[in-house]
């Protein structure tokens, strides 16, 4: 250990005489040297008069450590300026690094004694927490890397990586409600087939001491077993959770009994340390090369590099993750396809009957944002200032892990008194009921699974987890080939094949340093995916919330797309919700290179690692309806894209022509024959009513600006109209629109206005065709936002009465005052 | 090592704990609060019977009656260069952890004798001399306590298993 001059000695001082020569055992205390320092002192003599004398005073150094002495960096008569010089060093006999409990592992030495000659605690040589199960057990940096090389060493020669692996969401899906061993024990119930293979389990220190005997209701993602068994050849498999630590030990020991891919591999939120974040840093503090992460959330990752996101796993609709309650509150957008129409046909009965459910709730976050009195919410109580706090706060904090229980605490007792599955199979069964009654549109077209007496609520039809092992399969291959390649060629290789076959050669004893890195293997893998494609959310992300830094923009991005808020040039694809026609959707839908998917296709993209055919994912976008508006949305929306880089007149050339071409391919626009029509009728209608009437006024507006001047307008109507023509839509409509737009472009704003409410009142008091109530004109309202707000205020009109009502009023009034 | 030792606790008892039956209430009371406690310097480990109750004392305020009850117990408390056995609870690269009773041990690589090596492969993973000397979770040891130190109610040692007679026990 080097001794270095310390601070609070009067410098400069000099050094007298060595005390020690090289090779001497030193004492903790003993002198090391003799030194003097020179300051100026006040003297008074005995007539009483004072002066400044400078003088020398004489002290010795004693050493702060103890063990042999090396060598001096010093000699009789430096002078020593200033703190931070190289006085000596001192072979310690124990440098204390690993540390338990504040002791030293090594010789039993408290660390946390301090006196007089501390110059630094003990304490702070060993400050690396790499151990999963104990947070007392601290060990030095070096320590670590060495642990860290060692370890590496080992993974190299047995072939494998390491992955993390989160349990709830990701691998299980955990829930605490009753009404799960009711089902189960009846064979009659619908989801009987579903919850059978759900593990129930108690803890036997669950410290909700309110919650009596609190049964945990597990469900595996199908397939885990297989996956574990295949993975695991490739992976060293540790637990991440944030879960408490019995409730992992419980989960594991579920998914694997005899501990073969765990281990003792596993980290709970007890010796996490923090309660918002997990980090690789926690289980590899040094080198995260050969790390994988598998989670169902990126944030609290913040999106590393390492992570894999997966598809959260909600097999019990509503139930979320029971312990990540204190996290932030994630907001779900997408769920299955089932789920999806399942949440659907219970939203209705939801909304009166006031029930609660979390996440699941997808259709009505876009809607408004869903309040309920589950356990996400209870997050928003805390502030930032309390969440930096928390996340400051050590592992053994008792404070915070009485917060997390009391968080939790809550979750599991709303999940036991309100029951909110029941709550939803009931809803279910009742919106069946009525659907059945009234006939409904929704209902007609989809596809009932599993037709019971009843419909299940839940659904056991995950696959996620084959995609993930192939994607993890993918990355492992890759690894190991880039490994070979570069311990062969021993300079950096090139760009490592991704789908190259395993070199069947023994390994030889490997070299570290051509080690490749996980963090560039895999992102260069991911981008690949979408690489060269420009997204633009529409109607997914909830309103006020920031675009680029929602979850699904960040995963896309992982995966190489970009991520626009705005359509523009370059954009490929709109991810739309298809049960809601915003603007973009249909500025896009003018577009045929711009195909408007689902977000199901994105997932599957994520999940596959490829880039997914749209087709099955593509929203029909009716054709009449963009084009249904006297040839101006055209142009209006050229005008969108002239916002981003200017068109120039080949530009222009260039795309009408791609267009031209696409629009023979493109399904959005030429598949649409009389019989799809007639079943989507209804369904446009419905959207029409709701949002068309505002989006579509922007377009005549600008055009009545713009027209002239542009060159490209009668090419692209043209196109248009040809295709119109193809599909054979109602053509009433175009005749319509343009006398709408005309009137409107000309017309005063008040003007437009109160033709819109007549409108408006008209395709609602009169059940007409699609057309009729696409030609509306609408007011000076522009952007994306507002359409989608304009959106919602539609949708409250239709269930509303007394909307429909009072904008009847109003138009009568209009009309008086206009005679 | 075990001691026996007196040592005198103050309890209060809820009102409606008060009539015939108030000194079993406070043997209870006693057995259920201190019985496993640990102060940091020993832990208590069986209170005997025979203890003596105060006049008891409302407290002001609340309608709580206190008692100051006087009682002998079992303790136990370890000391250094104590050899003692115990459960290994987990077993890690840099050494393995050993419960002994309320007493959490470390027991570092240095600690370890030379021969026995770390293998990380096995499963569960294990330190072991790849002849008779295996230990992995659940194994029972004799330790030596090298180190101790206390906090407010835990206890910690390093322990040590580099000298004769230490290591896994034969059953």
């Amino acid at each position: 250990m080097l001794v270095e001059s310390p601070t609070g000695l009067h410098y400069p001082i000099t050094v007298v005489e060595l005390a020690k020569k090289p090779e001497d055992d030193i004492q903790r205390g003993a002198p090391l040297f003799s030194y003097y320092y020179e300051t100026t002192v006040t003297e008074g003599d005995k007539y009483g008069d004072e002066k400044e004398v400078k003088k020398k005073f004489p002290a010795g150094f004693e050493s702060s450590k103890a063990g042999t002495l090396t060598r001096w960096f010093i000699q009789n008569g430096t002078v020593i300026q200033r703190a931070g010089v190289k006085l000596v060093e001192i072979d310690e006999p124990c440098t204390h690094e690993t540390q338990f409990a504040g002791m030293c592992a090594d010789c039993g030495k408290d660390m946390t004694e301090e006196d007089y000659m501390t110059d630094g605690r003990d304490v702070d040589r060993a400050t690396v927490n790499m151990t999963h199960d104990n947070t007392s057990l601290l060990v030095s940096k070096k320590e670590a890397l060495l642990a860290e090389e060692d370890a590496k060493r080992r993974l190299l020669g047995v072939k494998k990586l390491s992955l993390i692996v989160d349990l709830d969401q990701t691998v299980i899906h955990t829930t605490c409600e009753r009404t799960i061993a009711e089902w189960q024990n009846d064979p009659n119930n619908p989801n009987y087939d579903a919850v059978k293979e759900v593990r129930s389990f108690q803890l036997a220190d669950d410290r909700l001491a309110n919650v009596a005997a609190n049964w945990y209701y597990c469900k595996l993602r199908p397939g885990l077993k297989e996956f574990l068994d295949k993975v695991s050849t490739m992976y060293e498999l540790h637990i991440y959770t944030m879960a408490t630590r019995a409730y992992a030990q419980a989960i594991a020991k579920i998914i694997d009994p005899d501990r073969v891919y765990f281990g003792d591999r596993i980290l709970s939120r007890d010796e996490n340390g923090t309660d918002q974040v997990k980090t690789l840093h926690r289980l590899f503090p040094v080198n995260t090369d050969m790390v994988l992460v598998i989670d169902d959330r990126g944030d609290i990752w913040h999106w590393s590099d390492n992570l894999v996101k997966v598809r959260a796993y909600n097999f019990f609709l509503g139930a979320g993750d029971i312990n990540a309650s204190f996290l932030p509150k994630q907001v779900d957008l997408i769920t299955d396809t089932a789920q999806t129409k399942a949440a659907e046909l219970t939203k209705d009965v939801e909304k009166k009957s006031e029930d609660s459910n979390g996440e699941a709730q997808v259709v009505s976050i876009a809607a408004k944002p869903p309040e309920s009195i589950l356990a996400p919410v209870t997050n928003g109580v805390l502030t930032d200032l309390e969440k930096q706090l928390l996340t400051m706060s050590g592992g053994d904090n008792p404070d915070l892990l009485e917060r997390q229980t009391k968080e939790q605490e809550k979750v599991i007792i709303s999940q036991q008194t309100e029951r909110p599955l029941l709550q939803k199979q009931l809803a279910l069964e009742q919106a069946e009921e009525t659907a059945e009654a009234e006939e409904d549109v929704d209902n007609a077209d989809a596809p009932a699974p599993e037709q019971h007496k009843h419909k299940s609520l839940l659904h056991d039809d995950d696959d996620e987890l084959i995609y993930i092992e192939a994607c993890l399969r993918r990355v492992h291959r890759a690894f190991f080939d880039e490994y070979q390649k570069k311990r062969t060629a021993h300079q950096g290789g090139r760009i490592a094949e991704l789908r190259g076959e395993k070199s069947p050669k023994k390994r030889a004893p490997d070299d570290l340093a051509v080690v490749p890195d996980i963090k560039t293997i895999m992102p260069r893998m991911k981008r690949a995916v979408l690489q060269g494609v420009s997204i633009v959310f529409s109607g997914i992300v909830p309103l006020g919330m920031d675009v680029q830094s929602s979850d699904i923009a960040l995963w896309a991005k992982s995966f190489g797309a970009q991520v626009t808020t705005d359509i523009t040039k370059q954009t490929t694809h709109v991810v739309a919700n298809p049960s809601r026609k915003t603007t973009k959707v249909k500025r896009a839908a003018n577009h045929p290179q711009i195909k408007i998917v689902t977000t199901e296709w994105l997932l599957q993209c994520f999940s596959k690692w490829e880039r997914a055919d749209e087709q099955p994912y593509l929203i029909q976008v009716d054709p009449a309806e963009h084009g249904a508006h006297g040839g101006s949305p055209e142009i209006s929306a050229f005008d969108d894209l002239d916002e981003g880089p200017l068109l120039s007149a080949e530009d222009d050339g260039a795309i009408s022509g791609e267009e031209d071409e696409d629009e023979l391919k493109s399904p959005v626009n030429v598949d649409i024959s009389e019989e799809t029509w007639q079943s989507l009728g209804d369904e446009f209608q419905e959207f029409m009513d709701e949002s068309d009437d505002d989006d579509q006024g922007t377009g005549s507006d600008t055009d009545s600006v713009n027209s002239e001047n542009s060159v490209q307008t009668s090419s692209t109507t043209r196109s248009k109209k040809k295709r119109k023509r193809g599909t054979g839509s109602v053509d009433g409509s175009e005749a319509d629109d343009s006398d709408a737009s005309v009137s409107s472009s000309t017309g005063s704003k008040l003007q437009r206005k109160k033709k819109r409410v007549l409108e408006r009142v008209t395709s609602l008091t009169n059940v007409v065709s699609a057309d009729k109530s696409s030609g509306l004109p609408s007011p000076e309202t522009t952007g994306p936002d507002e359409g989608q707000e304009n959106g919602l205020g539609g949708e409250e009109d239709d269930d509303d009465g007394d909307a429909e009502l009072e904008a009847e009023l109003l138009a009568e009034l209009e009309r008086d005052d206009d005679e | 090592m075990f001691f026996l030792y007196e040592l005198e606790k103050t309890i209060q008892l809820h009102p409606s704990f008060f009539g015939p039956l108030i000194r079993s209430h406070i043997h209870r009371e006693l057995l259920a609060k201190e019985e496993g406690s640990n102060t940091g310097k020993y832990t208590i480990v069986c209170i005997l019977d025979s203890f003596e109750v105060s006049e008891g004392q409302v407290v002001a305020g609340t309608g709580h009656a206190e008692y100051t009850v006087h009682y002998k117990a079992v303790v136990w408390r370890p000391f250094r260069g104590e050899i003692i056995d115990g459960v290994v609870s987990s077993v890690i690269r840099s050494g393995f952890f050993v419960e002994c009773g309320s007493l959490q041990a470390f027991v570092g690589r240095s600690m370890i004798p030379s021969e026995i090596k770390y293998d990380a492969n096995a499963t569960p993973p294990q330190w072991t001399d790849n002849a008779e000397q295996i230990i992995e979770k659940g194994t029972q040891i004799r330790i030596k306590i090298k180190g101790l130190r206390s906090e407010v109610d835990k206890m910690f040692a390093i322990g040590t298993m580099k000298e004769d007679y230490l290591g896994p026990l034969m059953s």
